[in-house]
């Protein structure tokens, strides 16, 4: 029995070591999902620390002392870069807005004009006129990102408003009482003068102008789309298997002997998996809908970026059934690249919060560009003419994936 | 029965990274005709099958059928070729009449006429009753069946069929061959590859053999026979024969060393019961030493034994 073992044991380990492609991806696979994995969730599990800080534009209209200390302070805090500037001129409140409306920054932080006059007129009582900071987010912002660095934003700003205000208040409450020791304690202790001291800021959190900001993102409306995205391009594993399975059973030989030209044959095979794509991506929305109360936004524009992301997972499959030789190599391709490129792709982290290695890299995924588009219809709230961009990005990985694919695509092996 | 060639193969190459597996095919089938292409495995069959079929493209050469190039006018030419793989080439998840619906389509046809094809050739291939039973239950046989009816949906004129009985029982091979030889008699043109001697030699107008990748003979089974075919007899030892006796059976026919041992011989003869009367003669004297015996007529294995010095099944 044991030389049976033996003998099945090294007829595998032959079988497994003629099919190298394949035994390659069994260590590829794992070793991508480290590397990517690691990577992109470096993000999540260390984003505004040292080494991962995030990036906030800083639109300073006021030019007081205040807003210009609390800008150094939020400076020299870990794990927060403040950008003033923007291509060498001081960011204006317009720019601060396109750029986090392009996805290019997060967040930005807005000083108004005479914030700092408004903060030490009121000194005595900031309750008569608060100061307001601004907090301008991209709506598709993580929340509990958002939260965190709001608070240690708002935290930063509030310190030095106290500070200010400190002397002031007790040059009025000595001239007033007196002053003695133990007066000055019972003063800073009293409840009410505490919290006047610590609500002087108003803190307003908005969206850049035009986009939907009467509603803020939902864990469904982060979900849907992405996880939309990542199930479409498992169709790269059932189109190429299938390809593979009529090679092997010979049909492709038969239905190539008809009278019929090869592009009719493989528009006939991808014809129904676009199909399915399409199918799955509304039955996909239709859960967030129904189940979730989610709102579509616009929808002829949401057609044209899920026609576009069918094409590319379409084009993708094709491209694997080309390379792939054989069922063990279309199974460990498939699922590399369906899951590597989603994890790249910001499907299961956010890209903003990515390394910038890893945010770069995410641009040469369909899967990045088809969430932007989702995100900027269904959260941002736009139209047809501002996902163009991202339809076509996503047309161009159909035709690059479909050229290389009919480049390589053997109809005889 | 036969008159202008219906298909013409004109120097036809097929190479590969390090081999040529079709050398320079040249060869003509007549309208009518039922032509075989018999081989040993890899000799070129179903590479040549594949490049008929518009699955490989060949490296070189010419193709016409019916008078339309192949490679030009794919279309046409492909319209009346109908073809039988070696493989299944089935749905098996699907039922034999669905495969049929598909396959039909494929082919242009439609409605009433494609439901009739479909009720015809379930009818050749006596599998009417099977119409509507998923394929992944049928036998090999009943399968090899269904693949025949799946090529003969659009009435192609020629049949290209490769190797169809293989992995049947005898009992289905002799139906499918019954079928076969019935469509040729009713004017489709046959073009058939086999490593079966026999079905060559019952069903075959003309037979080309061919032997890595290239065309060794090509008449009619009779004529190659009586051209080349030798008598054989082919004898097995329990240990390597010795020089004395090797010299001894050269003097009875032409002997062909098998192996390197000398414990398998072929013996080729025109005579061939009087050799067979001598040789076991001689072997009385080596009590033991035959281990296997077999004696062959004149047939188109041993003319290509006879060509190549192998064996069809080698």
């Amino acid at each position: 029995m044991i030389r049976q073992i033996i003998a099945i044991t090294l007829k595998e380990l032959k079988v497994l070591w003629l099919d190298r492609e394949a035994l390659a991806l069994l260590f590829a696979m794992p070793m991508f999902f480290i590397l990517v994995m690691s990577f992109a969730l470096e993000g999540v599990f260390e984003a505004g620390s040292k080494g991962h800080p995030i990036e906030i534009l800083v639109v300073h209209q006021d030019g007081g002392r205040l807003a210009e200390q609390a800008i150094a302070d939020l400076k020299r805090m870990e794990g927060l870069i403040l950008i003033e500037t923007y291509e060498g001129i001081p960011l204006s409140s317009d720019k601060a807005e396109q750029l986090i409306g392009r996805g290019v920054y997060p967040l930005a932080l807005l000083f108004p004009e005479g914030y700092t006059e408004k903060i030490l007129k009121n000194a005595n009582d900031p309750q008569k006129g608060k100061a307001i900071v601004y907090l301008i987010s991209d709506p598709a912002m993580n929340l509990q990102l958002l939260a965190t660095v709001k608070g240690a934003v708002q935290g930063a700003i509030e310190r030095r408003v106290l500070l200010a205000r400190i002397p002031q208040r007790l040059k009025e409450m000595f001239g007033t009482l007196g002053g003695t020791e133990g007066q000055l304690d019972n003063m800073l202790e009293d409840p009410n003068i505490s919290e006047r001291g610590r609500s002087g800021v108003d803190f307003i959190h908005t969206f850049p102008k035009g986009f939907n900001a009467g509603r803020r993102p939902t864990a469904t409306e982060q979900n849907v789309p992405a996880y939309t995205i990542f199930g479409v391009f498992f169709i790269v594993l059932t189109l190429a298997s299938s390809f593979l399975q009529e090679k092997k059973d010979g049909t492709f030989q038969r239905i190539l002997a008809a009278p019929l030209s090869k592009t009719a044959l493989l528009i006939g095979k991808l014809l129904p998996y676009y199909l399915v794509n399409l199918i799955q991506i509304a039955l996909m929305f239709c859960i967030g809908v129904v189940v979730f109360g989610m709102k579509l936004g616009h929808l002829p524009a949401l057609v044209i970026v899920s026609l576009a992301l069918a094409a590319a997972a379409n084009g993708l499959g094709l491209l694997v059934a080309a390379l792939g030789k054989t069922e063990a190599q279309v199974n460990g391709l498939s699922v590399l690249l369906a899951i590597t490129l989603s994890a790249l792709g910001g499907m299961m982290v956010p890209t903003f919060i990515m390394p910038n290695l890893m945010k770069t890299l995410s641009l040469f995924t369909p899967h990045a560009w088809a969430l932007a588009g989702y995100h900027d219809i269904i959260i941002r709230g736009l139209g047809i003419k501002d996902v163009l961009t991202e339809m076509f990005v996503l047309l161009g990985f159909a035709s690059f994936f479909f050229v290389i694919a009919l480049w390589r695509f053997r109809f005889d092996k | 029965m036969m008159n202008k060639s219906i298909v013409l193969l004109e120097d036809l190459w097929k190479s590969y990274a390090e081999i040529d597996a079709v050398q320079g095919l040249t060869f003509q089938i007549s309208r009518g005709e039922f032509f075989g292409i018999l081989g040993p495995n890899g000799a070129g069959k179903t590479t040549t099958i594949g490049i008929l079929s518009g699955l490989i493209e060949p490296s070189g050469g010419r193709i016409t059928i019916d008078g339309f190039d192949l490679f030009s006018k794919p279309i046409e030419a492909k319209a009346r070729l109908g073809l039988v793989p070696q493989s299944f080439a089935l749905y098996p998840t699907l039922s034999a009449r669905d495969n049929l619906v598909f396959f039909g389509r494929i082919y242009g046809l439609k409605g009433k006429h494609l439901r009739e094809r479909i009720a015809r050739v379930l009818e050749i291939v006596e599998l009417t009753d099977r119409a509507n039973q998923t394929v992944a239950t049928f036998s090999n046989g009943m399968k090899r069946r269904l693949n025949i009816a799946a090529g003969l949906l659009h009435e192609p004129e020629i049949l290209i069929l490769d190797e169809p009985t293989v992995g049947v029982d005898t009992q289905s091979r002799n139906a499918i061959l019954e079928s076969i030889n019935s469509l040729n008699k009713s004017g489709v043109t046959v073009l058939y590859t086999t490593h079966y001697i026999e079905e060559a030699q019952r069903l075959c107008d003309r037979v080309a053999i061919i032997d890595q990748g290239k065309i060794i003979a090509l008449d009619s089974p009779a004529c190659l026979i009586q051209d080349l075919g030798k008598g054989m007899i082919r004898m097995g030892f329990n240990e390597g024969i010795d020089d004395k006796l090797l010299d001894q059976m050269k003097r009875i026919g032409l002997v062909i060393v098998v192996d390197d041992q000398k414990r398998r011989i072929h013996i080729e003869t025109d005579r061939i019961d009087e050799a067979s009367r001598e040789l076991l003669e001689l072997m009385k004297t080596r009590d033991g030493l035959l281990k296997t015996l077999d004696i062959s007529e004149p047939n188109l294995e041993t003319v290509f034994i006879h060509l190549t010095g192998r064996n069809l099944k080698d």
